[in-house]
């Protein structure tokens, strides 16, 4: 174990001590060494297992303390001193306090409806994403396999059939399957005609090693790999009707009959999308239909079927570990074996290496920054709300100071005082809790809208016990943690005084005006650090949207079209789009059009690899760069700077010499002090020892993003759509004005040209470019809020204590304004007086924050964390706001009417 | 003694005795042996452990170690607890009475698939 982990676990146990005060002191006395013990013992254990795990097994322990502190209580009711009949009539006599102050029973429990509501949303997702084990069994030995290739540094590379069935052999694995690293878009046929689904094949005892059977029928058998299927719950309600009859029926998937062998359970996702490669998913989110995956000698990936080599790596591999077996161990074993494949097989696995990662990491891990930040910024949101509340409640009870001094001249003790505090805050903060959670529960679905629709196991998110259970202890701890400052306040009253000034009693004592002012400035601290979270965000969304993507997306239309079998041999490709583009290009508006394999920002990626003339490197090494298409005039409608030498031609026919356009990264990286033009590249490792034919580089382009605006550009290159006419191309169209309005014009020109052809999912490109931004946008935002409450919290802070002290102060302020003060300069003094006590917190806010920034760092983009215009600029907007709320007491303080003032 | 009136025993006081059978463990031994026997279906927290030993050791079922097994190597801080010979009369019973449950189940439902 690590000295850090220790110093967790020492940390964590000190907590549990203080925990353990929930119960009688005699049981502490008795059990609570051993407790404590046992408890150290089992969060070790638990922390061996990774943080979600810890996670659910400290929520348990507090669920687990707080039950059995109550039932203990309960059972020695006669040996404790806990009076439950007391408690019971300090329930019964705080219900009385709320039913006489509605107003401010109201808002209070509004303000913690809404501060316990916004933990529990953001709980309630990372709970979903993060905490909850994946929909698989046993899914702590479940790892995923992945190549390395220390040449192209990646650490996680999709996995070649060949070396997959070597890995299989390790002894630290139970089992070992494998997926397509993609999704299919695979064409189903039906009654209407024809339809795409999502469809990926899988080893045949994939199922069974997730630990997971089908709701109907049963898994693949070795006997059936080219005709069976299994369909997902979702695709048996949409398109199957939910037909329970549905074992045995016969699909058509990609003109090929599959019986329908069983129907997956609903909560059942697999593979997650950040478990495939980089070519990923089309655009769809789940998987619709397995296939059962085949070695063979020859690719169909249609029909599930996977060529058995060593130099593609199309697999994602999933494993199981032997009971006790560890992710070292694997890794170790794996990593010999791989040295022993690049041994024996140099040509292609020279550079490659095995790496073992996690499932559950590998599914969810990505997001964790993201998510421990809103959970972060949403707990400050609590916290500002509870010292709004504390300091409400400090108000109330100088007012009940004279009820609390009778109380306590008549005998009440110090404890009875407190209780009946705490009494009245928890039950405030758990109607707070009730309202939330059940606002919670039906708003949940609107939140998750806002929400990256790609965002991993959004899907899976929903409230549930621990969520219930969390937002229980959450208002449990708020409701103690707004009441300790007013019940220990209260409890002391000074009784003499507070008698004797009878009806004049409103003067507060200066301990507690201190105590409120320390609260206001802890408040404005915390809403410091809320809006510096919020403004570095924003900072950064800024600096990703005004990222070049290396094209224009203002008026640019994209859509997508599949052909139908009528358009199988290039030639029949070629001539469609001759017609098609120029067509598209004789319609009013479009300026010109043209047609790609990937979109940028908006679909997958695929690699090949290339041999350039005259570098003797074994084909294993060869750089591997990414591979498009450009048909008609792609780069001009994107708006692609040709930087060097020329773009495709009408010359660049099928009977010419091949030739490829390469983007500037990659003339870049592979001809680093020479001019690319010119220079031939072969495409494609040579398969059966022919080697394929040179291609020549015709020209540089400029780099597109292509995998999102913050990554940086890879290496691509593109052939020419006269070469190589592709089958389900993306069409982008530039066009003169707003390109929403031409979308319905397109779509019927595609239809003209052939009915049979599918044009779908047309999108202006700035959708597509907005798209890219949505996981950032949806942290922006939630933060963004969570800051405008903050500083909103602080505001009426800031306002109550200035209230507070120009009314304390009336007399006083009267007599000096008797005495000739100009009120200028009345209101200057507590104008000051507030914003002295906000700058204050905005020091204390700034110092706070220096210890979050690690966690913010992870989400910045182009800015550094001591980001010059946010840090001037928040404390400046907290000064104003400070300001601003000072002055309608400051107002009212240079109002005062002396003789008023004095006869009271 | 009356040994009926302790029955039936709750779930994890059952689990409890069963892990204590052996011989004398402290708590969290009894923790991992109940999970390890029940295949992780019952997982105890301290709370719920401690609160069980609680009633047992106050009913005399159970009782505490004066002198503590296993010698220098054991942690001093460690408490020890086994079965009275009250609480392995109880758990006997306990045994008897489920086993004459489940005969009484078995010939009610022979033939069926329970």
């Amino acid at each position: 174990m690590t000295s850090a982990s220790a110093g967790n676990v020492a940390r964590m146990t000190g907590a549990y001590r203080v925990l353990l005060r929930a119960y009688p002191a005699a049981f502490r006395e008795r059990f609570g060494s051993g407790m404590t013990q046992a408890f150290a013992d089992r969060c070790r254990a638990a922390q061996a297992l990774g943080t979600a795990a810890l996670a659910r097994f400290l929520l348990r322990t507090v669920s687990d303390v707080l039950v059995n502190a109550t039932l203990v209580r309960f059972q020695q009711k006669d040996r404790t001193p806990m009076n439950w009949q007391s408690i019971g009539s300090d329930i019964r006599y705080a219900g009385r306090m709320f039913a006489r102050n509605p107003i401010f029973t109201t808002l209070a429990v509004a303000a913690l409806a809404l501060g316990i509501g916004a933990n529990t949303a953001i709980f309630t997702i990372v709970n979903g994403v993060l905490l909850k084990p994946l929909p698989f069994g046993g899914e702590r030995d479940l790892m995923m396999v992945w190549s390395t290739n220390s040449a192209e540094h990646r650490d996680r590379d999709t996995v070649a059939p060949l070396d997959f069935l070597d890995y299989r052999k390790a002894g630290a694995f139970a089992d070992m399957q494998a997926t397509y690293s993609f999704v299919v878009g695979a064409a189903l046929r039906t009654a209407a005609g024809t339809e795409q689904i999502s469809a990926t094949a899988v080893t045949p005892g994939m199922f069974e090693m997730l630990g997971r059977q089908p709701a109907l029928g049963r898994t693949f058998t070795a006997q059936e790999l080219q005709t069976a299927v299994i369909v997902s719950n979702g695709f048996w309600r949409a398109r199957l009707g939910g037909d329970p009859n549905v074992l045995g029926k016969v699909l058509t998937i990609q003109d090929h009959p599959r019986t329908i062998v069983g129907v997956m359970p609903a909560d059942f996702v697999f593979p997650y999308k950040s478990m495939l490669g980089p070519s990923g998913f089309l655009r769809s989110a789940d998987v619709e239909a397995w296939l059962p995956m085949a070695f063979v000698d020859n690719n169909n990936r249609a029909t599930g079927e996977a060529t058995l080599t060593r130099s593609a790596r199309f697999l994602s591999v999933v494993g199981r570990l032997k009971p006790g077996a560890t992710v070292a161990q694997a890794n170790a074993e794996l990593s010999g074996i791989a040295r022993q494949l690049a041994a024996t097989y140099p040509e292609s696995n020279r550079v490659v290496s095995a790496n073992v990662v996690p499932l559950h990491e590998q599914a969810v891990g990505a997001l964790r920054p993201a998510l421990v930040l809103l959970l972060g910024g949403v707990g400050f949101v609590l916290l500002i709300a509870c010292v709004n509340l504390a300091n409400l409640l400090l108000a109330r009870s100088s007012a009940r100071g004279r009820e609390m001094a009778i109380r306590s001249a008549l005998g009440a003790g110090r404890r009875r005082l407190i209780a009946q505090t705490l009494v009245e805050t928890v039950m405030l903060a758990c109607l707070g809790g009730a309202v939330a959670a059940a606002v919670v529960s039906w708003s949940m679905s609107a939140l998750l809208t806002l929400a990256p629709g790609d965002m991993p196991r959004i899907g899976e998110v929903r409230p549930d016990g621990t969520v219930l259970l969390f937002t229980f202890a959450v208002s449990l701890l708020t409701g103690l943690a707004i009441g300790i400052v007013p019940a220990l306040a209260a409890s002391k009253p000074e009784l003499q005084s507070t008698l004797k000034s009878s009806g004049r009693g409103a003067t507060t004592g200066r301990g507690q005006r201190r105590l409120r002012s320390g609260l206001v400035v802890a408040e404005v601290g915390l809403a410091v650090v809320l809006t510096l979270g919020a403004g570095l965000l924003l900072r950064s969304f800024l600096s990703v949207l005004a990222i070049d993507p290396g094209f224009r997306a203002d008026n640019l239309l994209t859509l997508q079209i599949a052909l139908p079998n009528s358009y199988q041999t290039a030639d029949q490709r070629r001539a469609l789009y001759a017609t098609l583009f120029s067509r598209l290009d004789a319609l009013p508006g479009v300026l010109s059009s043209g047609g790609t394999t990937r979109l940028p920002l908006g679909s997958t990626n695929v690699t090949t690899k290339v041999g350039v003339e005259g570098r003797d490197l074994p084909p294993g090494e060869w750089p591997e760069v990414e591979f498009r298409r450009a048909v008609h005039d792609y780069f001009k409608a994107m708006g692609i700077p040709v930087l060097r030498g020329r773009e495709f031609n009408a010359t660049d026919g099928p009977a010419a010499p091949p030739v490829i356009v390469i983007n500037q990264t990659m003339a870049r990286q592979l001809f680093a002090n020479e001019d690319p033009v010119g220079r031939r590249v072969q495409i494609g490792t040579p398969s059966a020892g022919t080697p394929n034919p040179w291609s020549t580089i015709v020209g540089v382009i400029g780099d597109v993003r292509h995998s999102g605006l913050e990554a940086p550009p890879s290496p691509e290159m593109y052939i020419p759509g006269l070469q190589g006419p592709p089958s389900n191309p993306f069409i982008v169209i530039r066009t003169a004005a707003d390109p929403a309005t031409l979308a319905a014009t397109v779509r019927a020109e595609v239809q003209a040209v052939d009915k049979t052809i599918a044009a779908y999912d047309i999108r202006p490109m700035s959708q597509v470019r907005s798209e890219a931004v949505s996981q950032r946008r949806f942290v922006l935002l939630l933060v963004a809020a969570f800051g405008a409450l903050a500083l909103l919290m602080a505001a009426v802070g800031v306002y109550g204590v200035m209230a507070l002290i120009v009314s304390e102060r009336t007399a006083e302020i009267g007599i000096r304004l008797a005495l000739g003060a100009q009120p200028g300069a009345v209101l200057r003094t507590v104008v000051v007086q507030g914003v002295t006590l906000a700058a204050m917190g905005v020091v204390a806010g700034l110092a706070i924050a220096t210890a979050f920034m690690p966690l913010v760092r992870t989400q910045l983009y182009g800015i550094r964390p001591l980001d010059p215009p946010t840090l001037l600029g928040v404390p400046a907007i907290l000064i104003a706001i400070a300001a601003l709320a000072c002055f309608l007491p400051a107002r009212r303080a240079m109002s005062i009417d002396p003789v008023d003032a004095l006869r009271n | 003694m009356q040994v009926d009136r302790f029955l039936p025993l709750t779930p994890v006081v059952f689990e409890i005795a069963l892990a204590l059978a052996a011989g004398e463990r402290h708590g969290y031994e009894i923790m991992q042996e109940v999970e390890r026997r029940t295949d992780g279906q019952i997982v105890l927290h301290p709370g719920t452990l401690y609160r069980a030993l609680g009633r047992l050791l106050d009913q005399g079922l159970i009782e505490e170690l004066d002198d503590r097994p296993g010698g220098a190597t054991d942690d001093e801080r460690r408490r020890y607890y086994r079965l009275t010979p009250l609480g392995h009369a109880v758990a006997r019973a306990e045994v008897e009475r489920l086993a004459s449950q489940v005969t009484a189940a078995r010939r009610l439902f022979r033939g069926g698939r329970a």
